[in-house]
């Protein structure tokens, strides 16, 4: 579980308001699984009758035979229904997913790129892809399995308490047992799941714990005796483990032993009773057919009940899932309002949304912001930039030039004052941005630049990849900007990366352009093309601002600001 | 199939365990179909006996063989399936520690500085899964199919006995079929979804990563929906790959069970038959196909399981691939003697990672025996990959390195989810307790273990997380201590190390370290201990 501790009851709501959404998909598997079952009473009912003919009544083959074309049919629809059963249950847990990655993705969307920075993107893609997956069992077999285990049993019941109310009661007998067994097969399987996920997650993680320290155990030289420790440690937990599952497995054992005892009685009174020598009861009006048919629903009753109790994992594995994505969840209130223009979940193209002309200039009022409480980052900056401006950001790490640069994107709500820009709230229209770490899909060139411009010509893109000084990299590729960019499984190097994140500022013609120290740990050549870059874009009238130490951009600025204690002030 | 063959192997070094295993499962297999069996056979023959009886003719019937039967197998079933599930259950997690002990000790033989990409934490989880993967292959595939296949063979030889041979060989080929269907069938049908699917996930973890990583600018461009949708649609396309998969296993599955059921539906036609004839009775006649309906129950594993083979010949062939890794040798540098009172003798190197300017090219440095050196650097200026270099993690890519054994402080603290204890001990496994309070008063930690309940075995969580910054790198120091190598390198050896608690403990360490040749890397001077000269690295 992540930070936050999440009830299971809202965990448990949560799978449920799921599961409302796609309702139908349920209920048509429940309903598909209830033919299978009607479809197998039918198949008994062929069965016993075909029997009792035979063998009692001596029936000839002739008579026979449109029972065994009854009972052909009937076990032919069971398969059907059966098919159709496992269709729709994938379908419905397919929906689901669906769902919960959406809900997920908003969050995300709502939360902004700071606050989802501070999570490693290996975990947030973790969730998104296993934790979801993780509730595939439970909506494909469990919630559908659950309403069965009712309704199936019940059909059986009121068959066999019309063939004989005795044989009925036995089976009654063990009804008010089923809520019992229930409780109990959850429980114990509640408990022995707990037991079986927490022993080998607690053993994944520590053999994941060596693996990850291999670097430092093999500078010891303590590669083997690790390995011993391993093995001691997983046989320890498997000897604790055992002595668990021992109690665990009881209770599934009670359900198999009322099962097998509830047949064995069942069969051993019809046998007494066809025999004659049950006087009272039901027992006289006992036939092969009656007798013989309940002796074949029995099993068929217990069933459904001990498919649940194999499927009772993956309600715990949905819940173990459920539980850390709603802890991610969780924190949407406190969540970062910046991003507002993102909540849709469809695109207001931003692109396309020029910013009024007349308001030219950037303006922050009074702002103020303090991550803690005593420590203002930013206290009460006024600050006004003309359109067309280059903007050096300057000033001792940790001085706040980054948290100026989020303020200006809307990554960042200021926590007093207002920020204008070209007339609007920070964040409100397209701009460009320029991270650290350059930022590249799996694609050709010409995808990574069209994902934030989408209607670029391939020209545009020729010029824009040449202008950062990728064009003699391009010109050695086979397709130009239509070959892969990391092509035979060789990657960019950091600097290239950035250039390529550049380029598609080059090509979207943005008015607004920040960046984040746009050289740091770029070797000098990278560093000579993203000058050059940076100068053709001031050139072309952008308004650009970046923070940095390097000299040459400094120069290039026509205004540096001194980002320092809390204040900005002009060098 | 030849990519599983290494963890086959591997699960079957324990035959005796998995042969008891497989006889608690048939067991409680035989018990089940007994029960019905024996029940059929008893209510038939008594409905027989109740006529004659009801028309006063003399008959009779042994009620204690059967009503012991019945009763014994009700029994033997709960039983037997208690014991089986408890006993495989030991197995399985058997299996799961040879398999992790086995992959361990593979990836344990990767050459130093080899094993740069398989790290991370992405690498980490997949490589869980895979394992996880391998170590039910018994439970789930080959026990169920082996003792399908069994149970089948005894269900066709017993309707030989009780029909004829032409009938049973008739059963048996509906059964061959349905289970073609839920093994073989159902395998070929989904074993290409499954990979693709499985590669699919692989390339989806990429994306979404991607996304993640370019969520700023994403949103800079207003662009963060549109190639959200994109990922979900790739997402949704892998969830449909499942959906094709699963349907294909339920009707596999369905497939099989109506095959069995038509075998039953055979039998009992065919049985009319020889009743009719006289060559079998009432009673035996409906056993049979009783019989054959339970068998619904042993098939009715195989058809997720052959389902799956596909993914797990995937995970196999993963893991397979990484241990490859592990097993090539890294190519090796230029090794040469080192002169008489020399702990270190570096000529000509040159560090270079791919597509990145070269971090140091012809650098030479030696190191007297008993020297204190000092090495200066900002963050950036690749102390780090020189102190790998020298530690021989690192290859050079050019000239060479030559060094006295030497224990490492790597930059980043790796501490173990174990004991305090535990995670001393691997600086010297000999080492006395009364050494290791000695080592820890060394980095002023003593006090801090002595007022903890469990002292030297107090644990110490994942990576240390009971531990603040400071501490734990003050445990990895003590540890580097604990060491008698004679050249000890430390880098940044005070990260996190409050500046009072490191002007106490560096003459304390300084003095520990006596006659020792020691190599200090560290961001400032004021993060070094003593040192009789000090080089400064880059601009």
């Amino acid at each position: 579980m992540t930070e936050t501790q999440v009830e299971s009851s809202a965990v448990r709501r949560w799978l449920s308001d799921l599961a409302k959404g796609n309702r139908r998909w349920i209920q048509g598997s429940v309903a598909a699984g209830t033919l299978a079952g009607f479809a197998t009473i039918i198949q008994m009912v062929f069965l016993a009758r075909i029997v009792h003919l035979g063998v009692i009544e001596n029936a000839s083959a002739s008579m026979l035979a449109p029972l065994f074309a009854g009972l052909v049919l009937a076990i032919t629809l069971r398969a059907i229904a059966q098919g159709v059963q496992t269709h729709l249950a994938a379908r419905c847990s397919e929906q689901v997913r669906r769902t919960a990655r959406r809900q997920i993705h908003r969050y995300w969307r709502n939360s902004g790129p700071l606050a989802l920075g501070q999570t490693s993107a290996g975990s947030l893609a973790r969730e998104w892809i296993d934790h979801v997956d993780a509730l595939h069992g439970y909506f494909a077999r469990f919630l559908p399995q659950m309403t069965l285990s009712l309704i199936v049993p019940l059909i059986i019941l009121l068959l066999v308490f019309y063939l004989d109310w005795l044989a009925g009661i036995f089976l009654l007998l063990s009804a008010p047992l089923i809520p019992l067994f229930m409780a109990l097969v959850g429980m114990g399987a509640e408990k022995l799941n707990q037991q079986h996920f927490e022993v080998i997650s607690r053993l994944s993680g520590q053999f994941l714990d060596k693996v990850r320290g291999l670097t430092t155990l093999q500078l010891f030289g303590q590669t083997e005796s690790a390995a011993e420790v391993i093995q001691q440690r997983s046989d320890h937990y498997r000897r604790v483990t055992l002595k668990t599952l021992r109690i665990a497995f009881l209770s599934s054992a009670v359900l198999e032993f009322f099962a097998s005892v509830a047949i064995a009685v069942i069969a051993i009174y019809i046998g007494f009773g066809l025999l004659g020598y049950i006087t009272y009861g039901p027992s006289q009006d006992l036939t092969l057919f009656s007798g013989l048919l309940i002796l074949l629903l029995a099993p068929e009753f217990f069933q459904p009940l001990r498919t649940l109790s194999q499927y009772y994992h993956d309600r715990a594995a949905a819940l173990g899932a459920g539980a850390e994505i709603l802890a991610r969840l969780g924190d949407e209130q406190t969540a970062s309002p910046a991003a507002d223009h993102d909540v849709e979940e469809s695109d207001n193209d931003l692109s396309f949304v020029t910013p009024a002309v007349d308001s030219g200039s950037i303006q922050l009022s009074d702002v103020s912001l303090a991550f803690r409480a005593d420590h203002p980052v930013l206290s009460n900056i006024g600050l006004t930039v003309a359109k067309g401006d280059v903007i050096a950001l300057t000033g001792p790490s940790g001085s706040g030039k980054s948290t100026l640069l989020h303020l200006l994107a809307g990554f960042l709500a200021p926590d007093s004052g207002d920020i204008k820009v070209f007339g609007k709230p920070a964040g409100t229209f397209a701009f460009g941005w320029l991270g650290q770490t350059g930022f590249l899909v799996h694609g050709t060139w010409a995808d990574n630049l069209r994902l934030t411009s989408p209607n670029v010509s391939d020209v545009a893109i020729e010029t824009a990849l040449s202008n950062v000084g990728l064009g003699p990299l391009l010109e050695s590729r086979d397709q130009g900007i239509h070959s892969k960019v990391s092509e035979d499984g060789q990657g960019l190097s950091g600097g290239q990366a950035r250039r390529l994140s550049l380029a598609r500022i080059f090509v979207a013609d943005y008015d607004l352009i920040l960046l984040d120290e746009p050289t740091a740990g770029l070797d000098s050549d990278t560093e000579i093309f993203v000058l050059e870059a940076l100068r053709k874009l001031a050139l072309a009238g952008k308004t650009l601002i970046f923070s940095t130490h390097h000299h040459a951009l400094l120069a290039l600025a026509n205004r540096v600001l001194l980002v320092s204690g809390g204040e900005v002030r002009d060098v | 199939m030849f990519e599983l063959k290494p963890w086959l192997k591997l699960i079957g070094a324990r035959p005796t365990r998995l042969f008891i295993g497989a006889l608690l499962m048939l067991a409680a297999l035989l018990s089940g179909l007994g029960l019905l069996a024996l029940s059929g056979w008893f209510i038939t023959e008594t409905a027989l006996v109740g006529i004659l009886l009801a028309a006063s003719l003399p008959a009779t019937v042994n009620l204690y063989v059967p009503g012991g039967g019945i009763r014994f197998f009700a029994v033997s079933r709960t039983v037997s399936r208690y014991l089986e599930r408890l006993y495989n259950h030991d197995t399985v997690l058997r299996l799961l520690t040879d398999i992790r002990v086995a992959l361990f000790r593979k990836l344990s033989s990767v050459g130093r500085g080899q094993r740069r990409e398989l790290t991370g934490a992405q690498w980490l989880s997949r490589l869980t899964s895979d394992v996880d993967a391998l170590d039910t292959l018994y439970l789930r595939l080959i026990a169920p199919a082996a003792l399908a296949a069994l149970v089948t063979l005894l269900v066709v030889v017993l309707a030989s006995v009780l029909f004829n041979i032409r009938i049973a060989a008739g059963i048996g080929l509906i059964l061959v079929a349905a289970f073609g269907i839920a093994t073989l069938a159902t395998y070929t049908r989904t074993v290409k979804i499954s990979s693709r699917q499985s590669d699919q996930q692989e390339s989806l973890r990429t994306a979404v990563v991607e996304h993640l990583e370019g969520f700023a600018e994403l949103t800079a461009a207003g662009r963060t929906g549109k190639h959200g949708a994109w990922l979900m649609r790739q997402a949704h396309q892998s969830s449909s790959e499942q959906v094709k998969a699963d349907s294909r296993i339920g009707w596999h599955q369905a497939g099989s069970n109506l095959l069995i059921n038509l075998s039953a539906v055979f039998a009992l036609w065919a049985g009319f038959g020889l009743f009719r004839s006289g060559e079998v009775s009432g009673p035996v006649l409906v056993l049979l196909p009783i019989v054959l309906l339970g068998l619904a129950e042993v098939y009715s594993m195989l058809p997720e399981a052959f389902g799956k083979l596909g993914a797990t010949q995937a995970s196999a062939a993963r893991l397979n691939r990484d241990c490859r890794q592990a097993d090539s040798v890294p190519a090796a540098g230029e090794v040469i003697a080192l002169p008489v009172n020399t702990a270190l003798l570096v000529k000509n190197l040159a560090v270079k990672y791919p597509d990145h300017a070269p971090l140091f090219t012809h650098f030479d440095l030696q190191i007297q025996a008993g020297e204190r050196v000092g090495i200066l650097g900002h963050s950036g200026s690749g102390k780090s990959s020189l102190g790998d270099v020298f530690a021989g993690l690192l290859t050079p890519s050019n000239g060479f390195c030559s060094s006295l054994p030497c224990a490492y402080l790597t930059q980043k603290t790796v501490l173990f989810e174990d004991t305090l204890r535990a995670n001393l001990l691997l600086g010297d496994p000999e080492a006395s307790d009364a050494q290791l309070w000695r080592v820890l008063e060394l980095v002023d930690l003593a006090d801090r273990f002595q007022t903890e309940r469990d002292q030297l075995d107090t644990w110490l969580g994942s990576s240390g997380s009971r531990l603040s910054g400071g501490e734990a790198r003050r445990v990895a120091l003590a540890r580097v201590l604990l060491s008698s190598e004679p050249l000890v390198i430390l880098d940044e050896p005070f990260t996190g190390v409050d500046a009072a608690t490191r002007e106490r403990i560096t003459p304390l360490i300084d003095a520990w370290l006596e006659g020792r040749t020691v190599i200090s890397l560290a961001h400032g001077p004021d993060a070094l201990p003593g040192t009789d000269r000090v080089l400064y690295l880059g601009v």
